[in-house]
Order: structure tokens, then C-alpha cells, then sequence
């Protein structure tokens, strides 16, 4: 019991994870470093190797006009598209479309390409949504794909165009 | 008495009236429109104590103060707010003077008193249910109700439990974990309680599963028995000589039937309805979709999902099966309600089973050996031609055959929403001879890729988008005769139907639609005697029942859900970080309705 899910783009690439995160892992990198693991930061090592990254809580109201202590985890792939092609595959090969729909645009699973963000969507916020997953149902990914393989989707659901905000939906002839 | 035949039949009462049924249907031919009455108002218990009304699934309750000359003035005289906003779908029960409601996820169990003024809750009861099992959910966060057996309320839970809760205190008297969130099994059939089993199976064919049917003790909780619906012979407990399918045999057929071991992850789940036929002591349920959507990492049959299986309650044992979607290309889960009914066919006296499947055929089988008699289309339909009644197997055309190879294979009806959803139980009167159903009209193209499968998570991998079949409606509530395989009459509706159908001894049947209205309508023409919009669509199964007060109410859930394809997004309102445009099969849906679950009491 379905519906309009999922896919239809890069029909026959596609083929396995293992080649979809090759594809990943064989990128170009960008210029800067690669992502730390998590649990491994650039700025800061955190308690315990299971303990979140230390990430920018910028779509949070921090109390008392404090955000919480960290270091930035910034997307080492940021705007590349060879990177998004690669997080395009591994989007369809491991069926986030099955919950997120065709592309990002919703079934289960919240739409991902209106640019409406439910836990934020910096690049370090949608990268902690994924690794770790999320309340009401977003499994966690980091441990199947592992950093590089969630940045390249990170990449890719970032460099979808995304629509203008149509907050009102009319039925009325203007 | 044995205690086991006690619970069988859980009061005198219903077993007289399952008795005198039986005896009506045998002495009157079915071409007789005006038969004598089989459950009058006078052994009709007036209770609706089980999902489907009784074990046959019949959902035709005797009462009958309310005909077709006053349900004109049917009225609603009491709502009340779920409070919960996933599909409604299911139906309440009641049992003496109290209403039991279990809602969508976060499943909480409603008992409302219906002897005082308002029927206020006697309690309501609260369970803790993951909130992970919200994303294993393939489709809504759906479930299909309760059963009540021995002063116990008995449900699933979606993340996977089945619990026993005592009618009267709403305490939780047992909790059992029967399904695994990490292999992507969730809980939202109905149970059946057979005897001392209760009966439950999970969803999951979007997952991969490796679909079961379990038995658990009724008075501890128990699993008694786990039965595999594909794989060996040894998991799927077909043992030799019992096990008799009327076409497919062979030693391990459920396995031998999957290419390099796919039925491991061969999902066919069990998410639908069951029945059950005291008389040859069989259990009848259907097996959802085999994993995954693209059938060319699954070759061969892949029995026996999309299939009806039929057991024995009391250890499980495989007695028959039959598949209706031999390598099912095209998610034609068969979870729909298997009927039981005796008709009288080519002039023979048949214990016969009544199943719409989501493939376009309406079967009839011979419950006893599961051969095929008829199998009709009853929705447009073109994947095949008939169903050969000689091997059992459907004539497809190959053009329909789906597959990452065949890329966007176009125009394939009916779409994998069915021809009618299992999730909305058709209805069967032994007064009019006829099956009530909702029907849906849509097709499909399907573009399949190569699947991954990652435990826990989705295991699909095909684009199936929708459009209207022809005629320009997308759904219908239809009366159907399976013996001659005809229609009878059908009321078009402007959005696939989705509700379950209702029957009773005033020949008046009830549905709900998808934008939202209740209707009532006269069983035997079709014509709209009341309707009523119900502030959400219904996809729920309405029910009726016999008031303290001696008067005869209907009710039914409004909330629209049960598949995302429904919701088509748009009509949310719940969530600002989630803006999407209408679905294209059906645009102006979000112009009549929203989500959110209602309870509704209609009377005269």
C-alpha cells in the first residue's frame, strides 16, 4: 500500500549502495578539508565518541541570547555539484524517496525542497538530521553511509531549486 | 461446554444468531431478492463486538429500525474529538453500553458510557508507543481497531505490540512485543481471537519484512505459534499432508518461488482483515506486496505473497493457499477482507469466499480447498485478461509487466491503490444477496529502479504516479452479486472511496467519502437517502449498534489519511515546515477537507 512515490531520475546508475557511495567517496573534494567525523570536530573533541558534533544551533532561540558552546561542522562539499549528482544516486538507491518522496517532495516523510526546514536547514543541521535521525521516525544514517555519504546528500538536497513560497493556496478565480 | 467452544462463540446470543443465519441462507435460493430476513432485530444482539461485525466479516448487523423509508431523517447526535490527526481508519466496537475507540498512533483506547447523557469516557487508556514507529510506517500511521474477547479489549500498537486491556477498568492486563521497528515491522491490523488465540501479523511489505502470522495466548499474551507467509515449508508451518493449495504445490514452494533467497526480504505482510469459518475451523487472511517494487530482484512466482492463506487457529498449521497476483509486479497487496458467505451457485449450495482485490478481480473461492470459481473484474482493469479457472493463474498481458528494465511502463490499471484499498472492507447482506464495496479509479505508469535495502528503512524503489481512469470520476460505492460477477448499481464519486461499507436489516448500506460526507443509501438501488458532511473525509468502516436506550445508532469516524497518496500533502495543516502542492490526480481535495479524527453517532 503506496502511492506517487519516489524516483524516476538516473534510471540504471543507480545500481547498489556500495557503487552510489564509491560515487560519493570518489567526488572531487572541495578545497577545504574534509568533514571530521563525528565526535572528532575540528574545533573541539566532545566527551564521548557517541556524544552529537558540536554544531550551530542557529534556527534554535537560544536562551537568554546564548547559543550553546561548539565549533562549526561545516559541509566540505558545499555547492559542488559532482557531489550533489553523487547524493542524488544515494537518494534514490537507499529509497529516501520511499518516506521523502519523488526528489524531495514529501510523502511520509516531510517535503525536502520547499525550503521550509523542520529542524533547520543549514548544511550542519540537515547533516545532524540524517547522521543522527530525528524524532517522530528519521532513522539515523551515519552509521550505514558515514560522514562523506551524508554530506554528498546534504550537497544535493541543498542544491535543489527551491520553489517560491506559495503560502496561500486559492480555489477563487481572482 | 468446553471453554474453547465457549469463546468461539463469545455469547449465546451471537451463536444463535450465527446459527439462524446460517439455516436462512441454506434454505433460501439466492435468486429469492425477497428472502425471509436471516438476522432479524429479534437474534440480532444489537452489539458490534469485533471488526468486522462477526467472524464471516460480513459487517451486515440485523437491526432494522432503521429502513430505507426513514433514514431520510438519519441526524447526527453526537461527536467527539480524537484529538489525533493520522488516518481514522478502523471502526469503533460496542459491547453492552460502552463504545471502545482506538485511535490512529499514538493508539490511545477510548471506552465512552453510552447509558449516560454526553457518554462520557468510563476511562481512557494511554500506552507508551515509539514515536520511531512513525517513520517504518509505509503509508499513515494508521489503525484498523480492536477486538473484544472475554472482558478484554485486545489491539496493536503500531510500534509493534499487541495488547490486552480489561473492558471494564481499562487496565492493561498483558503487553507483548510482537513485531521488530527495526526490521521495519509496525502493527495496524485489527486482531482476530479465535478460541483461545488471538491472532496478529505486521505491516511492513515497504520494508523488506519477512511477513508472518502470529498466535499468542489469549489469557497471558503469549506466542503460541509464528507462522512465516513466505519461505520454507518448516517457517511457514505447511507441513506435508495438511498443507493441500488446490494449484501450486511442491516442497518449499515459498522459497523455491523467489530467485537467490528474495523471500528473505520478500515482505508480504499482514495488515488487512481475517475471518474465520467455525464450521471447517479455518483462519482466511491475505498477504500484502512482495518486497521490493522493482519484481526483477525477486524472479520467479513469489509465493505466497499477494495471496489468501488459510489456517488453523489452534497451532497455526497451513491448511491451503492460493495466490491472486503470481509475481506481483505492480504492489497488489491482497490484505482486502475475505468474505464468507454460502451462496447458491449454478444451483449448488457453496461455502464460498468473497474477496476484492486490489488486482480488479472480485474472486469467489471454495473456502474449504481454495479453488477458484469466478474471478470477474469489478474496476477497470487491463494488466490482465481473465483468470484461468483450470490452473488458477491470471492471463496477463505482457505489455503491463513492470521491472527496472522496462523503464516507465505506462497505463496500468488499476493503479497500486487497488480497485478497491484493503483498508476499506466491503459489506455482505443475506437478505439482498449483495456485496457492498467502495471502489477507486485510477491508473498508473510505473518506473521501477534497483532497490538497496538498509534494515529499518524503505525498500521500494518504483515511481507510480496516478491519473483518473476513465470517466472522470476517481471512485465509486458499488453493489455487487458474486454469483452472476455482476454490478448491480454504483454511486460515482468525484475522489477515490475509501471508506468500508456498512449493511443491516432495513436494507440500507453507509459509506463515507473522501471529501467528507456521510451517506446512507438504499441497499437494493443505490439511491442517497441522507448524507451529512463530517468535517473530515472518512476513511474509516461505519457501524451500527443498539443503544441503552433500545434505539438503533450508526456511527463511523471522519479523518482523512490511510494513504499518503490521499493526503496529497496540500491538505495538511499541521506542520509549517512542510509546504507542498496539490497531487496531480486529484487537485482541489485540500478544497474540502483537512486531517483530523472525529467520532460520529448518527440516529433517527
Amino acid at each position: 500500500m503506496r502511492g506517487n512515490l519516489s524516483i524516476a531520475r538516473g534510471l540504471g546508475c543507480a545500481s547498489s549502495v556500495l557503487a552510489a557511495l564509491a560515487l560519493a567517496a570518489c567526488a572531487p573534494k572541495a578545497s577545504t578539508p574534509a568533514a571530521a567525523t563525528p565526535g572528532e570536530t575540528r574545533t573541539s573533541a566532545p566527551p564521548s565518541g557517541t556524544a552529537p558534533p558540536a554544531i550551530q544551533y542557529e534556527a534554535h532561540v537560544s536562551a537568554g541570547g546564548l547559543p550553546p558552546p561548539g565549533g562549526p561542522l561545516s559541509n566540505p562539499h558545499q555547492g559542488d555539484p559532482a557531489v550533489a549528482k553523487a547524493g542524488s544516486l544515494l537518494f534514490t538507491a537507499l529509497n529516501c524517496d520511499g518516506c521523502h518522496g519523488v526528489e524531495g517532495a514529501g510523502w511520509v516523510g516531510p517535503n525536502l525542497g520547499d525550503g521550509r526546514w523542520r529542524y533547520g536547514g543549514a548544511d550542519n543541521e540537515i547533516f545532524t538530521s540524517i547522521f543522527y535521525g530525528r524524532p517522530k521516525g528519521m532513522p539515523a544514517f551515519g552509521g550505514a553511509l558515514g560522514p562523506e555519504g551524508v554530506w554528498s546528500l546534504v550537497t544535493y538536497l541543498k542544491s535543489l531549486p527551491v520553489p517560491a513560497d506559495e503560502a496561500t493556496e486559492s480555489w477563487e478565480k481572482p | 461446554m468446553p471453554d474453547a467452544h465457549r469463546l468461539l462463540m463469545p455469547t449465546p446470543v451471537l451463536a444463535v444468531a450465527y446459527l439462524a443465519c446460517a439455516a436462512a441462507i441454506v434454505s433460501a435460493p439466492v435468486a429469492a431478492a425477497a428472502a425471509t430476513p436471516t438476522a432479524t432485530a429479534a437474534t440480532e444482539d444489537g452489539q458490534w463486538r469485533m471488526p468486522s461485525k462477526d467472524y464471516a466479516a460480513t459487517r451486515y448487523s440485523g437491526l432494522a429500525t432503521i429502513n430505507a423509508g426513514n433514514a431520510t431523517s438519519l441526524h447526527p447526535v453526537w461527536t467527539f474529538s480524537t484529538g489525533v490527526l493520522g488516518g481514522h481508519e478502523g471502526q469503533p466496537l460496542v459491547v453492552g453500553d460502552t463504545m471502545y475507540v482506538v485511535t490512529p498512533w499514538p493508539n490511545v483506547l477510548y471506552a465512552f458510557d453510552l447509558g449516560k447523557e454526553g457518554y462520557p469516557l468510563r476511562w481512557k487508556y494511554r500506552p507508551d508507543v515509539s514515536a520511531n514507529a512513525i517513520g517504518i510506517s509505509c503509508c499513515d500511521t494508521v489503525n484498523r481497531g480492536a477486538f473484544y474477547a472475554e472482558g478484554k479489549v485486545i489491539y496493536n500498537l503500531l510500534d509493534g505490540h499487541t495488547v490486552a486491556v480489561d473492558a471494564r477498568s481499562g487496565r492493561e492486563l498483558w503487553k507483548t512485543q510482537v513485531a521488530d521497528l527495526a526490521s521495519g515491522e509496525t502493527v495496524t491490523m485489527a486482531p482476530l481471537v479465535v478460541k483461545d488465540r488471538v491472532i496478529v501479523g505486521a505491516s511492513g511489505g515497504e520494508f523488506g519484512i519477512y511477513g508472518w502470522l502470529k498466535g499468542l495466548d489469549l489469557a497471558t499474551g503469549r506466542v503460541v505459534w509464528t507462522a512465516r507467509n513466505i519461505g520454507p515449508d518448516a517457517a511457514m508451518l505447511a507441513a506435508p499432508g495438511t498443507f493441500k493449495p488446490p494449484y501450486d504445490g511442491g516442497t518449499d514452494v515459498g522459497a523455491t518461488s523467489w530467485a537467490n533467497d528474495s523471500w528473505q526480504t520478500g515482505g508480504a505482510p499482514v495488515w488487512g482483515w481475517t475471518s474465520y469459518d467455525p464450521g471447517v475451523d479455518l483462519i482466511y487472511y491475505g498477504t500484502g506486496n512482495p518486497s521490493p517494487y522493482n519484481a526483477e530482484q525477486r524472479l520467479g512466482d513469489n509465493k505466497w505473497s499477494s495471496s489468501v492463506l488459510a489456517r488453523r487457529p489452534e497451532d497455526g498449521s497451513l491448511v491451503w493457499a492460493y495466490q491472486f497476483t503470481p509475481h506481483d509486479n505492480w504492489d497488489y497487496d491482497a490484505t482486502g477482507a475475505m468474505i464468507l458467505a454460502d451462496l447458491t451457485i449454478a444451483g449448488k449450495l457453496t461455502k464460498a469466499l468473497v474477496h476484492f482485490d486490489k488486482n480488479g478481480f472480485a474472486y469467489t473461492l471454495d473456502r474449504e480447498t481454495g479453488r477458484v470459481l469466478s474471478a470477474t473484474p469489478f474496476s477497470g482493469m487491463n494488466w490482465a485478461k481473465s483468470v484461468d479457472l483450470a490452473t488458477g493463474r491470471p492471463v496477463i498481458d505482457p505489455t503491463k509487466q513492470t521491472g527496472a528494465s522496462k523503464g516507465n511502463v505506462k497505463g496500468i490499471c488499476p493503479s497500486l491503490e487497488g480497485g478497491v484499498s484493503p483498508s476499506s472492507p466491503a459489506a455482505y447482506s443475506p437478505r439482498t444477496h449483495l456485496f457492498y464495496t467502495s471502489t477507486n479509479n485510477l491508473c498508473m505508469d510505473y518506473a521501477a529502479v534497483h532497490a538497496s535495502r538498509l534494515k529499518g528503512t524503505p525498500f521500494v524503489s518504483a515511481n507510480s504516479p496516478y491519473f483518473a481512469g476513465p470517466g472522470g470520476y476517481l471512485g465509486t460505492f458499488m453493489a455487487w452479486d458474486a454469483v452472476t460477477g455482476k454490478k448491480v448499481w454504483e454511486n460515482k464519486e468525484p475522489f477515490p472511496n475509501w471508506s468500508g461499507a456498512l449493511v443491516t436489516g432495513g436494507d440500507v448500506a453507509f459509506y463515507g467519502t473522501l471529501d467528507g460526507w456521510f451517506k446512507s443509501v438504499d441497499a437494493r438501488t443505490g439511491k442517497v437517502l441522507s448524507r451529512f458532511k463530517v468535517g473530515s473525509g472518512v476513511v474509516g468502516n461505519p457501524i451500527t449498534y443498539r443503544g441503552p436506550d433500545g434505539k438503533q445508532y450508526v456511527a463511523v469516524y471522519a479523518g482523512f489519511g490511510g494513504d499518503w497518496a490521499l493526503l496529497s500533502g496540500d491538505t495538511r495543516s499541521d506542520d509549517p515546515a512542510d509546504l507542498r502542492a496539490p497531487a496531480d490526480f486529484q487537485k482541489d481535495i485540500a478544497r474540502h477537507t483537512s486531517q483530523g479524527g472525529i467520532i460520529w453517532i448518527f440516529g433517527l
